[in-house]
């Protein structure tokens, strides 16, 4: 997802320090508000923090729409025509680097929810489990926005001090 | 590492990386990781930035680091 601009046909030009932070934010406050809002829907109170994780949803989706326009996130979903051979190169490996990390969390969930499972089954340990469409919807939300946004955080902090500077 | 006089080349040129990265067909922002040494150029890019200069491959691009600019014009003197 790269969201192009008339004024910015290549995308806003972030420094990585700026991209850094909007990434550490978009991977805090998606779960954070997902957690604030979810949990008191389960429990029957807490207005509040329901909203307040509402707000934060709101916030990382808006850290989603700026980075979506940056030219860092054109380097990840442009065609490979338009790209350089550095700008490809670097996308390359970021994809690579992605797919490995996105596929460890994938397994990493499959095999949590897979041992929940059995041990609720067996009344061994009941730890939590997405019971709700509510809570499916936050997870998958979550890796959506993971998949959009993971290769380009990985060129971000795949960036030596010398390349930021 | 691929050292490189790109940096020495563009400026007696009077050109802006951005004027060299149209040139080629590169970012600008790829002409500053050249320069710096923070990235080796494909075979193709190298031919591409000595036919712009003018001057054989390898005297932009080396393995070795170069002399300094001084130092050769010292030693062409004596």
């Amino acid at each position: 997802m790269f969201i192009r601009t008339k004024t910015h046909p290549f995308g806003r030009q972030f420094s990585t320090g700026t991209v850094r932070i909007l990434l550490i934010g978009l991977y805090t406050l998606y779960p954070l508000g997902c957690i604030l809002q979810l949990v008191p829907m389960s429990s029957g109170e807490g207005v509040v923090s329901s909203l307040v994780g509402l707000g934060l949803v709101v916030a990382s989706l808006v850290i989603v729409t700026v980075l979506a326009g940056s030219s860092l996130q054109r380097q990840t979903q442009e065609p490979e025509a338009v790209l350089d051979e550095r700008e490809l190169g670097e996308r390359n490996r970021a994809a690579f680097q992605a797919h490995s990390v996105f596929s460890g969390i994938v397994l990493i969930g499959v095999l949590y929810m897979m041992l929940t499972t059995d041990m609720a089954a067996n009344d061994k340990l009941h730890l939590w489990r997405p019971s709700t469409g509510a809570h499916w919807n936050a997870i998958f939300g979550g890796l959506i926005l993971l998949s959009f946004t993971l290769p380009g955080a990985i060129i971000a902090f795949g960036k030596s001090k010398a390349e930021i500077d | 590492m691929i050292h490189n006089r790109l940096s020495v080349f563009r400026a007696e040129r009077g050109l802006s990386r951005k004027d060299l990265a149209e040139a080629v067909g590169v970012n600008p922002q790829t002409i500053g990781y050249l320069e710096r040494g923070d990235y080796a150029p494909s075979v193709e890019l190298a031919l591409k930035l000595a036919a712009l200069f003018e001057v054989p491959v390898e005297q932009l691009f080396s393995l070795k680091p170069f002399a300094p600019l001084a130092l050769s014009l010292r030693d062409q003197e004596s």
